[in-house]
């Protein structure tokens, strides 16, 4: 077992490595984060520092998140639609292992990127002589948190869709729509007063707010870390609390994931 | 080694698509040892049957085994399995070299550079090692394919059209190698277009004709199947009997065939009026003769398995 997980892993690892359409992405916005960090650096003063660097630093956070759901959404499509998978499943390769190894590589890859943003926002701290704060380490696990779970979501999403229709499903059925959709039946209901119907459409869209992925299940109680990168010490506990949420989460895309696999027709 | 027991396969195409019987009660048995060949004409249902045989399609109805289990996707059943497939859909961002390691190394074990460089070398591959299987040619994909196949030491092997874009010269030493791996023991289920190749290679064969096996006997029987001639050769005076068809006449010698039913009055009659026979042989008919023969006369209910 640990031997097939190794070997998809290194292969998926060199998948990503020569993908073009990841490096694309990947210089995409490092361009678009680059020129959002361009008036940090150019309004740079000693008093704006700490300013410019939480700018670079977020901006490029907020981009590996992303780029965790691009990791996710690739890996899946490009086995599927290349059809190779029929070259592993035809060998004592079971689908658990192999879809295993996609959410590892995964997880792999962002580590890495995020390891080098923070080694880079470390270095630039040095630089520009701003106090290395502990918020940098918080920030950084937080993102690589959020990254897994949205390479899980799409990994998910990938296997069951179209990936053009999984990224439009995505940016469309998020939990801000099934919010904005309950706050608006609430109002109805209020309105109509009691309307079975509303109140079980209120009751839906709550149900698939709260099961709706999120990348930072904890944004509203961390926010003070996001704008000081101070992190009092009960707030590590928050992290803690991320990691369960996002392997609760993860279990439950490859559960998924793997149910819609090893129904796939392989032909 | 194998058994499917009336297996129907229906696909619908899209959601309110038409049905389509890929299988429709397909039944054969591969036994342990053969080399078993899998015939039929586009769209008979050849490599449907083989994908469910490795079980990345799941029949609608019916029951399969190989190897005494119901095939399923990675199944520990596949360590001694291989398999060919006909679409060369291998991981194209890795390299001849890479693929090759990787596939091999799906079977649990990670094999010596030195048996990796081997098996490329033997396919004429070398050379290629470190090019990336995107750029490869459809027939160098072809041997990728066939040196994973190679890696591991098999018991049962899969071919799907095997030969496929491949040039002569590897052909002919492709056939060496299934020739090779079949005398050691191992049971080979091969589909394929190339008649001529089949009737060199494999021992027992199954036409396949909508979904369903119309004949299923070893090489030899189906090659004589329906073979109602025997072809002769005499020195004759000019009387000869009737049944006769004379075909060729040089001197004294006439050629012909006889049917079968008459085989022994004309040896009476040999005998009786002093005929030479010269020649007197089953007509050899080729795998393509009977598969025609079969296919043009309908399905004639499906041959027992011996």
């Amino acid at each position: 077992m640990g031997e097939l997980l190794r070997a998809n892993t290194l292969t998926h690892l060199t998948f990503f490595r020569r993908s073009r359409l990841l490096l694309a992405f990947g210089l995409v916005f490092l361009l678009l984060a680059s020129l959002g960090s361009l008036p940090a650096l150019l309004a740079h003063s000693k008093v704006a520092s700490f300013d410019s660097l939480k700018d670079i630093f977020l901006t490029f956070n907020e981009f590996l998140i992303f780029f965790g759901a691009a990791l996710g959404l690739l890996v899946m499509s490009s086995h599927l639609s290349n059809r190779s998978l029929k070259m592993v499943f035809t060998k004592p390769c079971p689908p658990p292992v192999w879809l295993a190894s996609t959410f590892l590589a995964s997880a792999l890859v962002s580590l890495l990127l995020i390891g080098f943003v923070l080694i880079c926002a470390v270095a630039l701290s040095f630089l520009w002589h701003v106090p290395v704060r502990a918020g940098l380490v918080f920030i950084s696990l937080d993102t690589f948190l959020a990254a897994m779970g949205m390479a899980a979501y799409f990994i998910f999403l990938t296997t069951v869709l179209h990936p053009a229709v999984a990224v439009a499903f995505a940016l469309v059925f998020n939990g801000s729509l099934f919010y904005y959709l309950r706050i608006l039946m609430h109002g109805a209901s209020q309105v109509a007063g009691k309307s079975v119907i509303l109140r079980s459409l209120e009751h839906l869209f709550h149900f698939l707010y709260v099961m709706a992925p999120m990348t930072r299940a904890f944004e509203s109680k961390t926010k003070a870390i996001y704008s000081s990168f101070r992190v009092p010490t009960h707030d590590w506990l928050y992290l803690l609390y991320s990691l369960g949420y996002i392997l609760a989460l993860s279990a439950l895309f490859y559960l998924l994931a793997l149910f819609f696999l090893q129904r796939k027709r392989f032909s | 080694m194998i058994v499917a027991e009336n297996v129907h396969m229906h696909f619908r195409r899209g959601l309110a698509g038409a049905k389509i019987r890929a299988l429709d009660g397909m039944s054969l048995q591969v036994r342990d040892g053969d080399f078993f060949a899998l015939v039929g004409q586009n769209g008979a249902g050849k490599s449907t049957a083989m994908y469910c045989f490795l079980g990345l399609l799941k029949p609608t109805s019916g029951r399969i085994e190989v190897m005494g289990r119901t095939p399923e996707l990675g199944s520990s059943l596949y360590s001694t399995v291989a398999y060919l497939p006909e679409e060369p859909q291998y991981h194209l961002y890795l390299t001849v070299e890479e693929a090759t390691r990787y596939y091999s190394s799906l079977y649990g074990k990670r094999l010596p550079a030195k048996a990796v460089d081997d098996i490329l070398e033997r396919l004429g591959l070398g050379p290629f090692k470190k090019l990336p299987l995107a750029k490869c040619s459809k027939g160098m994909k072809q041997k990728v394919g066939i040196a994973q196949c190679l890696m591991v030491e098999t018991r049962l092997l899969f071919l799907d059209e095997p030969t496929r874009g491949l040039d002569p010269i590897i052909v002919r030493e492709f056939r060496e190698i299934l020739r090779d791996i079949h005398k050691r023991g191992a049971t080979i289920v091969m589909n394929s277009h190339v008649l001529s190749e089949i009737e060199m290679l494999a021992t027992r064969v199954a036409i396949l004709e909508k979904g369903k096996v119309i004949a299923q006997d070893d090489l030899h029987t189906l090659m004589t199947l329906n073979q109602d001639l025997y072809n002769v050769a005499v020195e004759a005076d000019g009387n000869v009997p009737d049944y006769l068809t004379v075909t060729d006449r040089q001197g004294s010698t006439l050629r012909g065939h006889i049917p079968k039913a008459q085989l022994y009055e004309f040896m009476d009659y040999a005998r009786q009026n002093g005929l030479r026979v010269l020649e007197c042989s089953l007509q050899r008919a080729s795998l393509e003769d009977s598969f025609v023969r079969i296919l043009q006369g309908g399905a004639p209910g499906e041959k027992k398995v011996n």
